[in-house]
């Protein structure tokens, strides 16, 4: 098998498969706690919590899981993190973990986390694995920052809480459900265009 | 709460789709045709019952009683995954065509946020057997309509000249925001 | 090891290494996670209650169910009892904690304890303008509200412009929840 140069593991979540824009997982989240910056850098950061430590246990092991057993093994070991996760946003930022509120449990169905562990750390090694869940976790984590903010500047004028448009500036649809599937739309689209012009 | 407030509710105001961003992967995967978006709504809205309804007896019965509230997560998506296997086998045996129809996007209920959504939402708010009941029949027939709507409009569209950039997701996105808007005038009716 | 036993065998250490550091984690979490409710429960009651006042709490049977309402006690007087009341916002649940007189005519002040509407819109029902005006709000014969005007009478406070149904629905829950209390404490 070809096995790209490490680096590549690492890069490719970033843009090439991104997990939101390009192979469209994680979508629930995307549109859900994009309301504010602080919300979307904090569920980003938590989903990729969670992809690294699960990626990690799958890939030690990979060879010890019986196949028939694994998608259940995967779950268990997924739940497990989500639970360590969300306790944890409780017990130390319970402000931040309001606010994501039923979110922080759906990462264990965030298709974006099982995905990889079927596709990816099952199969490859501790390294790669680890380097393929950053990839994806960071790819998630920026896209959802990117949508987050256009989302809180254009629909309440503020940036992490901060005022940086005008007072009494905002679209307020885009801090409503269309305005996240608009923006979400409309960045799906940008980044076609994009990779259709760099094929070209 | 009033049981018809709580379907109403779940299947129209607070859709599960256009307005909690709930089942949004096979709003966006299922939603080409109008017949298999109807089929995996329903076998979405059968799981999401029984779902609801197993979740809440082992929270109330087994994880409050004995303290192991912890155990939450992995409970319920365990029993969600077992739950759809259940349905797989079923459908296999009793009609192998839908079965055929549904392919991959059965086993791929388990993944669906709306059971899991269902289920822990049911719980946070504390709702009795009955309402757990309404509230997953709800969700699913809601969950439902927003797919076969979306079918509808998609199968027109397959009619129009939509720009490349925009084809497949990103167009599906933008009829879900005009979609949310329209849904959000259902806000009066209670 | 044959297939099964070995199905078997991982599928019950995954499972009790995932229970055992569950168990670890909610031993050390659950604490802080209930001391911080307590805090919070705890400085709205006296948020809403008059300054310099005992707290003494009562259980009340209210709809089936045991709930706390707490006596404030000023040199040996009830001056005000306070209470959690709760209903159905337009997307989400809203539990507020209210100050009642001790006659339950006049509503002293009231803190939104939990809220999740919409951003920008039924959020603003935590605006300071519009929790100043249920201070000293009267709720004989009930608390009504208007739009797009100042109140006029002593029982009305003007709703959120484009948050009607958020403003509602507090006003909603006064009505009904607090004529509960009142009611099973036979005021």
């Amino acid at each position: 098998m070809n096995k790209k140069p490490a680096i590549q593991e690492l890069v490719k979540g970033l843009w090439d498969e991104n997990p939101v824009l390009v192979q469209l997982l994680g979508l629930c989240p995307a549109l859900a706690v994009t309301v504010s910056a602080e919300n979307g850098l904090a569920m980003g950061l938590a989903a990729t919590f969670v992809l690294l430590c699960s990626s990690f246990l799958v890939s030690l092991f990979r060879k010890v899981i019986p196949s028939q057993v694994r998608i259940a093994a995967y779950i268990v070991i997924i739940a497990t993190f989500v639970t360590i996760a969300d306790r944890f946003l409780a017990a130390f930022v319970p402000d931040i973990s309001k606010s994501l509120g039923p979110f922080i449990p759906l990462i264990i169905v965030n298709c974006m986390i099982l995905g990889r562990q079927e596709a990816f750390a099952s199969k490859n090694g501790i390294g790669r694995s680890l380097l393929d869940a950053l990839g994806m976790g960071l790819g998630f984590t920026m896209t959802l920052l990117l949508l987050s903010s256009i989302r809180e500047i254009l629909g309440s004028g503020t940036w992490f809480g901060m005022q940086i448009m005008w007072k009494g500036f905002g679209w307020k649809v885009m801090v409503l459900p269309p305005g996240a599937f608009l923006a979400l739309g409309c960045l799906i689209a940008g980044a076609n265009w994009i990779n259709s012009r760099r094929k070209a | 709460m009033n049981l018809l407030v709580i379907f109403i509710s779940a299947a129209l105001i607070n859709n599960f789709v256009l307005s909690q961003f709930l089942g949004i992967c096979p709003f966006v995967g299922v939603s080409k045709k109008v017949d298999s978006a109807f089929s995996m709504g329903m076998a979405t809205t059968f799981v999401m019952v029984i779902a609801a309804m197993v979740t809440w007896l082992v929270y109330n019965l087994i994880l409050e009683p004995f303290n192991l509230e912890i155990l939450q997560y992995v409970a319920f998506i365990l029993i969600i995954a077992s739950l759809v296997q259940l349905v797989e086998m079923f459908i296999k045996k009793v009609s192998k065509p839908l079965y055929d129809a549904l392919g991959i996007f059965l086993p791929l209920i388990t993944t669906n946020c709306a059971i899991l959504g269902l289920a822990l939402n049911a719980v946070t708010k504390e709702y009795s057997f009955s309402q757990t009941l309404v509230y997953g029949i709800g969700a699913g027939i809601g969950f439902t309509m927003a797919l076969v709507i979306m079918a509808g409009i998609r199968e027109e569209l397959e009619l129009v000249d939509i720009p490349k950039a925009f084809q497949g997701a990103a167009i599906t996105m933008i009829i879900a925001g005009s979609l949310a808007l329209a849904f959000m005038g259902f806000a009066g009716l209670i | 090891m044959n297939n099964t036993a070995k199905i078997i065998v991982v599928l019950t250490i995954i499972s009790i290494i995932s229970g055992g550091v569950l168990a670890v984690l909610d031993s050390f979490t659950r604490p802080r996670i209930e001391d911080y409710a307590e805090k919070v429960k705890n400085a709205a009651i006296y948020d809403v209650l008059p300054e310099s006042v005992k707290v003494e709490v009562i259980k009340v049977k209210i709809d089936d169910e045991e709930r706390e309402v707490y006596k404030a006690i000023k040199k040996n007087e009830v001056v005000a009892y306070a209470f959690q009341v709760s209903g159905s916002g337009f997307q989400s649940d809203l539990v507020l904690m209210v100050g009642v007189s001790p006659d339950f005519s006049e509503l002293n002040s009231l803190k939104i304890l939990s809220q999740m509407e919409t951003p920008g819109l039924g959020t603003r029902i935590e605006e300071e303008w519009f929790i100043e005006q249920f201070k000293g709000l009267k709720l004989k014969p009930s608390v009504t509200y208007i739009k797009n005007a100042k109140p006029s009478k002593d029982n009305e406070i003007q709703a959120i412009t484009g948050a009607t149904i958020s403003s509602a629905a507090i006003v909603d829950i006064l009505n009904t929840e607090i004529n509960k209390v009142r009611l099973a404490m036979n005021k």
